[in-house]
C-alpha cells in the first residue's frame, strides 16, 4: 500500500514537470500561421510572465481541419499525455468527447454565463457535461458590393433581383460561395435551409433533411448556377479561398463567407476595398436569417499530465483582453457576449456591434453528436450530386436522409443518452 | 534508326519533353508572381517579377530546416537501404539456397498495406520506443517502403551482370563474399546509382509518415512544412510553388551528379562478346 | 532438381546457402522489426468491431462480419472501380511514354544529361504540391489548360473540369502520369543498357529494321526492368491518396474516390478503426493478387536459379 502510494507520488511528481528547471509543461498545438500566429506567441508570452512556473511549448501544427484532425485522433488513440491542449474545430468537440479523450471541464472554472449560449452548447455532451471553451465564433455572413447595390438584400427574391442588378460584364457573377464536396458546402447549405425553415436534425434525433423546405433551399441553389445563372459552374469546386479571390478581384457582387475575409477585402491588394459590407443572410418568408455556427474551442486532454495548467492558459487565452486583441489583431469574434456592448470591440468589427451580436445569438450549429462527421459526409455528396445535376434535389435529399438515419439508428446514441442520464454516470 | 523516322523521334522527344518541362515552367513563373493576379486570367509570361515569396520563405518560414532535415532522411534511408539492399539482392539473384522467392515475397508484401492503415500502429511502436520527433523514427518507417524497392531494383541489375568475371574470380580461388565486394560490387555501379537515386526521391516525396511522427521544425521534412503554409482557409500559392522550385533544386543537382556514373560504370566494367 | 554432385561442390553448396542467408538477414529483420507489427495489428483489428467514437461498444471480436459488410458496401466498389480504372490507365500511358523516353535516352546525343535531370524533375517535386500545380493548371479561370483549349479553338468557352467525372479523370490521370513518368523512364533505360549492343549489331547486319530490333531483341530482354516497373507502379497505383485528394477531394460525390481515400475516410475521419482495417487488407490482397498475376504471366524468372 505504501510503495504504491510512494510511486504514484513520484509518477505524479515526475510527469508534466520539465526537469530542467522545474516548470510544468503544457503543450500546445495553436495555429502558428501569420499576423494569428506572431500574436498567439505574444500572448503567451504575457502568460508566462504571468505564471512564471509555466513553461508553454506551442508545437506547429498544419491548420487544414482535415489533417489536424488525423494528427489528433493518433495521438490520442494513442493514448498521448500530450499536446495537453486540443484546439478543436466545432465540429469535433462531442467526437472526442464521446471517444473519452477530452477531460470534462469544471464550469465554475469556467465564467460559463459569460459566454454565448450557442456555442457553449456545441462544446456539451455526455448529459449537458461541458468539455471545451469556445475560443473564437465564426458566422456566414453576406458580403455585398455597396456600390452596385443599394442595400443588402433581405429576401431570396432580394438576393436574385440584386445578383442580376449589380452583374456586367466587368462583374460577371452574381453571387459566389463554397460549393465544393467538402464540409464547406454543407455550411453554405445550412444557411439556405434555415432560411426557408427547415433544419437538419430535429431535437429528438429525427433527420429531416428532406422536409419540403430542404428541398426548396436546395432546388434555389441548384437554380442560381443552372437556371438564374446569377453563380457561376465554377463554384462547385470552390472553398473559401476562391469565392474571396472571386470578390476581391471585384467580379462578384455578393459573396458568403466566413468573417476572415473581411480583413483581406479590406487590404491593400483589394480591388474592393471600401467597396462592401458585411450582412446576416436573407431569408425567405417561413425561415429566418441564418447563419452557420463555426470557430476553434480550447479543450483538454483526457490524458494531460499538467491539466491545472493547462485550464490557467485556457482561461488566459479565453480572458476578455486576449480576445479583444484577437478581435482587433486577426479579426475574430470574441465569444464573450459582453464584449459586444464594449466600445474597443466596436472599433474592431467589420459591423456594428448589435448586428454581430444578433447573428451570433442566432447562429445555428451542425447537430451536436459524436458521428456528425459521417453524416456530414453522407450529406456533402448529395448535395454535391444535385448541385452537379446528377440528381434531383429532391431525390438526393430523399437517398441523404434514408443513410443518416441509417447511420443515426446503428450508432443507438439518443437511447445510450437516455441510460446515461438514468444512471447518474459520466463516460470516461 | 533510318534518316525518314529520325526527324519524327526528335520532334516526338522535344514535344514530350517540352510537355513534362511545361508545368514546372509554370510553377516558377507563378511563383515570381503576386498572389492576386494569379487568379485573374492566366498567361504564359510573367507579368510581373516579385521575389517576395522566395524571400518570405527563408525569413519567415526558415525553409533550409526542412530541406537539411529531408536530406538526412532521404540520404540515410537510401544509404541504409541500398547498402543491406545490395547484400540481399546478391544473394538473391546470384546464390542458390532455398527461400528465396519467398524472400523476396514476404519483402514486397510488406509494401502492400496501405499507408493509412499502418500509420495508426506504426506510431504506437515508435512512441513506444521514445522515437517520435527524431531522425530514427522517420528512418525506419522509410525502410517498409525503400527496402523492397532497392532489393526488388538489385535484383534485376544483379542478374543481368555477366558471370564471366565472378566465375573467373571464383576459378581464382576467390570465396564468394570477396567475389561480391571486389567483383560484383563495382560492376553493379549503374545499378546502385539508379536505385539509390529512385530510393532518394521516393523517400524525400514521402508526406503522410513525416506529418504523422514529427512534431516540430527541428524535424519536419519538405513535404510537411510546406502542408503547414497553408492556413484554415488560406492556400499561399506564391510560396508552395517556390518551396517547390527551391525543393527541386538538392534533387537536380544530385541526379544530374549521378546520372554520369551511371552511364561510366557501364562503359567501364561491361564485358563485351 | 537437384543433379548428383561431387563431394567439394558440396562443400561450396553448403558455404553458398550459409552466405545467403546470412546475406538476407539483416533486411530480413529490419523489415520484419518494423513491419511485423503493424501487419498483425491491422490484420488483429480487421476481425474486430471498434469504432473509436463510441467505446462504450468495446472492442467485440467479430469474426469476419467486417469482410461480408465490404461486400455488400456499394461504395466500397466503386472505389475500388476508380482504382483498377486509374490504375490501368495510368500506367499503360507510363509505360509507353517511359519506353519511348528511355529508348530516346538511351542514344548518345549532346545535352543528354540535361535531358535526363529534366525529365526526373517532376518526380521530384512532393506529391501535394504536384497535385496543387495541376489543380491550378485545370482552373476554370485562372488555369492554362482552358485558356490554351479555347485559344487554339478546341473548346468554345472554359468548362469546369472537375464537376463532371468523365472531365476530372483527365487532370488527375494527366497529372499522375507527369509525376511518375520519369520514374519508369529511368528503370527502363538501366534496363536498356545493360543489353549488348553486339545483338542489335548482329540483327542488322541481317537485315533486321528498328521495329523488328524493338520487339524481337529490345522488349523480351527488358521484360525482367518492366515486370520491376509493373509491380511497383501498380503497387503505387492502386494506393494513390494525396494526388486525389488535394485535385478532386474524390468528387463531383464520390467519382474520382479511390480505395485508399475511401479507407482513409472510414479509418481517420468516422474512427471505425475495424472497418478500416478490413479495407487495407482487401487492399493488401488485391494488390498481391496482382503482383502474382504480372510474375506468372511475364514468365519472367526472378531468381537467375533457371539460368543454370
Amino acid at each position: 500500500m505504501l510503495s504504491r502510494a510512494l510511486a504514484a507520488i513520484l509518477l505524479l511528481a515526475t510527469c508534466g514537470v520539465d526537469p530542467d528547471d522545474g516548470r510544468t509543461v503544457v503543450t500546445f498545438p495553436g495555429s502558428a500561421l501569420g499576423e494569428e500566429g506572431r500574436l498567439l506567441q505574444r500572448q503567451i508570452v504575457r502568460f508566462m510572465e504571468e505564471n512564471p512556473d509555466i513553461r508553454v511549448d506551442l508545437q506547429r501544427t498544419p491548420d487544414d481541419a482535415t489533417q489536424r484532425h488525423q494528427l489528433y485522433v493518433q495521438r490520442l488513440n494513442a493514448r498521448s499525455h500530450d499536446p495537453d491542449i486540443l484546439q478543436l474545430d466545432v465540429i469535433w468537440t462531442p467526437e472526442f468527447a464521446a471517444a473519452g479523450w477530452l477531460l470534462p471541464l469544471d464550469e465554475a472554472a469556467v465564467d460559463t454565463d459569460e459566454f454565448f449560449p450557442a456555442t457553449l452548447e456545441a462544446n456539451r455532451w455526455w448529459d449537458g457535461q461541458l468539455f471545451a471553451v469556445p475560443w473564437f465564433v465564426d458566422v456566414g455572413m453576406l458580403y455585398w458590393r455597396t456600390d452596385l447595390l443599394p442595400a443588402a438584400p433581405a429576401t431570396m427574391d432580394a438576393l436574385t433581383r440584386g445578383a442580376r442588378a449589380g452583374m456586367s460584364d466587368s462583374v460577371p457573377r452574381g453571387i459566389v460561395w463554397q460549393g465544393a464536396r467538402y464540409e464547406g458546402l454543407v455550411t453554405t447549405f445550412l444557411e439556405y435551409l434555415g432560411g426557408f425553415g427547415g433544419e437538419i436534425m430535429t431535437s429528438d434525433g429525427r433527420v429531416v433533411v428532406d422536409s419540403p423546405q430542404a428541398i426548396r433551399a436546395l432546388t434555389f441553389m441548384h437554380a442560381q448556377i443552372h437556371n438564374l445563372g446569377i453563380a457561376p459552374e465554377a463554384v462547385l469546386t470552390w472553398h473559401e479561398e476562391e469565392a474571396r479571390f472571386a470578390f476581391q478581384n471585384g467580379t462578384a457582387v455578393m459573396m458568403r463567407n466566413w468573417p476572415y475575409a473581411y480583413a483581406l477585402l479590406a487590404s491593400d491588394d483589394s480591388r474592393v476595398a471600401g467597396r462592401f459590407s458585411v450582412a446576416p443572410m436573407p431569408a425567405a418568408p417561413g425561415g429566418h436569417p441564418t447563419a452557420a455556427l463555426g470557430g476553434n474551442q480550447l479543450a483538454i486532454n483526457a490524458r494531460s499530465d499538467a491539466p491545472e495548467a493547462a485550464l490557467r492558459l485556457i482561461a488566459f487565452l479565453t480572458a476578455t483582453d486576449q480576445m479583444l486583441e484577437r478581435a482587433e489583431l486577426a479579426g475574430q469574434f470574441p465569444t464573450r457576449h459582453a464584449l459586444y456592448d464594449d466600445p474597443r470591440l466596436a472599433a474592431s468589427l467589420p459591423m456594428p456591434a448589435d448586428q454581430a451580436r444578433a447573428i451570433i445569438e442566432a447562429a445555428t450549429p451542425r447537430p451536436v453528436i459524436p458521428i456528425w462527421t459521417e453524416l456530414s459526409e453522407i450529406l456533402q455528396i448529395e448535395l454535391h450530386r444535385a448541385l452537379v445535376g446528377q440528381a434531383s434535389p429532391e431525390v438526393a435529399l430523399g437517398r441523404a436522409a434514408r443513410a443518416m438515419t441509417e447511420v443515426v439508428d446503428e450508432a443507438g446514441i439518443p437511447e445510450l443518452q437516455e441510460r446515461m442520464r438514468r444512471r447518474g454516470v459520466a463516460l470516461r | 534508326m533510318s534518316s525518314r523516322t529520325r526527324p519524327l523521334a526528335v520532334g516526338a522527344l522535344g514535344l514530350l519533353v517540352a510537355a513534362i518541362a511545361f508545368p514546372f515552367y509554370w510553377a516558377v513563373v507563378a511563383s515570381l508572381t503576386p498572389e492576386a493576379t494569379l487568379f485573374r486570367a492566366p498567361s504564359l509570361w510573367p507579368r510581373e517579377i516579385i521575389f517576395d515569396h522566395y524571400r518570405a520563405l527563408f525569413d519567415e518560414r526558415a525553409f533550409w530546416l526542412p530541406i537539411r532535415n529531408s536530406l538526412i532522411v532521404a540520404g540515410l534511408t537510401t544509404i541504409f537501404c541500398v547498402a543491406v539492399g545490395s547484400f540481399a539482392a546478391y544473394a538473391i539473384a546470384r546464390l542458390r539456397f532455398r527461400g528465396q522467392s519467398a524472400i523476396l515475397g514476404f519483402i514486397l508484401a510488406v509494401t502492400m498495406f496501405p499507408q493509412i492503415s499502418i500509420v495508426s500502429p506504426l506510431y504506437l511502436m515508435l512512441r513506444a520506443l521514445g522515437l517520435i520527433n527524431t531522425f530514427p523514427g522517420l528512418i525506419l518507417p522509410y525502410m517498409t517502403f525503400a527496402m523492397p524497392l532497392t532489393v526488388w531494383l538489385l535484383v534485376g541489375f544483379f542478374r543481368q551482370l555477366p558471370r564471366d568475371l565472378e566465375e573467373a574470380a571464383f576459378m581464382d580461388g576467390a570465396s564468394r563474399w570477396q567475389t561480391f565486394v571486389r567483383v560484383m560490387l563495382p560492376l553493379a555501379t549503374p545499378g546502385l546509382a539508379t536505385t539509390g537515386i529512385l530510393t532518394f526521391i521516393y523517400c524525400w516525396n514521402e508526406f503522410l509518415f513525416a506529418l504523422s511522427f514529427t512534431l516540430g521544425p527541428e524535424r519536419q521534412t519538405v513535404p510537411v512544412a510546406i502542408a503547414l503554409f497553408r492556413g484554415q482557409y488560406q492556400v499561399p500559392w506564391g510560396e508552395i510553388l517556390a518551396a517547390a522550385v527551391i525543393a527541386t533544386a538538392p534533387v537536380a543537382a544530385l541526379v544530374l551528379a549521378f546520372q554520369r556514373r551511371i552511364v561510366q560504370g557501364l562503359t567501364a566494367g561491361a564485358v563485351k562478346g | 532438381m537437384r543433379r548428383p554432385v561431387a563431394p567439394r561442390q558440396r562443400g561450396i553448396e553448403i558455404e553458398e546457402r550459409r552466405l545467403g542467408w546470412l546475406l538476407v538477414a539483416p533486411a530480413l529483420v529490419v523489415i520484419a522489426g518494423i513491419a511485423l507489427f503493424p501487419l498483425v495489428w491491422t490484420v488483429w483489428e480487421s476481425i474486430h468491431l471498434h469504432d473509436l467514437r463510441m467505446p462504450w461498444r468495446g472492442r467485440p471480436f467479430v469474426g469476419l462480419e467486417n469482410y461480408v459488410a465490404i461486400a455488400g458496401d456499394r461504395r466500397f466498389w466503386a472505389s475500388m472501380g476508380h482504382t483498377v480504372f486509374f490504375t490501368g490507365t495510368s500506367i499503360t500511358l507510363e509505360l509507353l511514354l517511359g519506353l519511348f523516353l528511355a529508348l530516346a535516352m538511351n542514344r548518345s546525343f549532346r545535352g543528354r544529361g540535361l535531358v535526363r535531370a529534366a525529365v526526373l524533375v517532376p518526380w521530384a517535386i512532393p506529391t501535394v504540391v504536384a497535385a496543387l500545380l495541376w489543380r491550378f493548371l485545370f482552373d476554370t479561370e485562372a488555369g492554362i489548360a482552358n485558356a490554351l483549349l479555347v485559344g487554339a479553338g478546341v473548346l468554345e468557352e472554359p468548362i469546369v473540369w472537375f464537376i463532371r467525372a468523365a472531365t476530372a479523370w483527365v487532370p488527375v490521370i494527366l497529372a499522375d502520369v507527369w509525376k511518375t513518368t520519369p520514374f519508369v523512364a529511368l528503370l527502363l533505360l538501366a534496363g536498356l543498357q545493360n543489353i549488348d549492343e553486339s545483338l542489335y549489331e548482329a540483327a542488322s547486319v541481317d537485315g533486321a529494321g528498328p521495329w523488328w530490333q524493338l520487339r524481337y531483341v529490345t522488349l523480351p530482354l527488358l521484360k525482367p526492368a518492366i515486370l520491376v516497373v509493373l509491380i511497383f507502379r501498380t503497387l503505387d497505383a492502386f494506393r494513390v491518396f494525396d494526388l486525389i485528394y488535394v485535385l478532386t477531394g474524390g468528387g463531383p460525390g464520390t467519382a474520382t474516390e479511390p480505395i485508399a481515400l475511401y479507407t482513409f475516410n472510414v479509418l481517420l475521419q468516422n474512427l471505425q478503426f475495424g472497418y478500416g482495417s478490413a479495407l487495407s487488407v482487401i487492399v493488401f490482397l488485391v494488390t498481391f493478387g496482382i503482383a502474382v498475376l504480372y510474375i506468372k504471366g511475364l514468365r519472367v524468372d526472378l531468381t537467375g536459379a533457371r539460368g543454370r
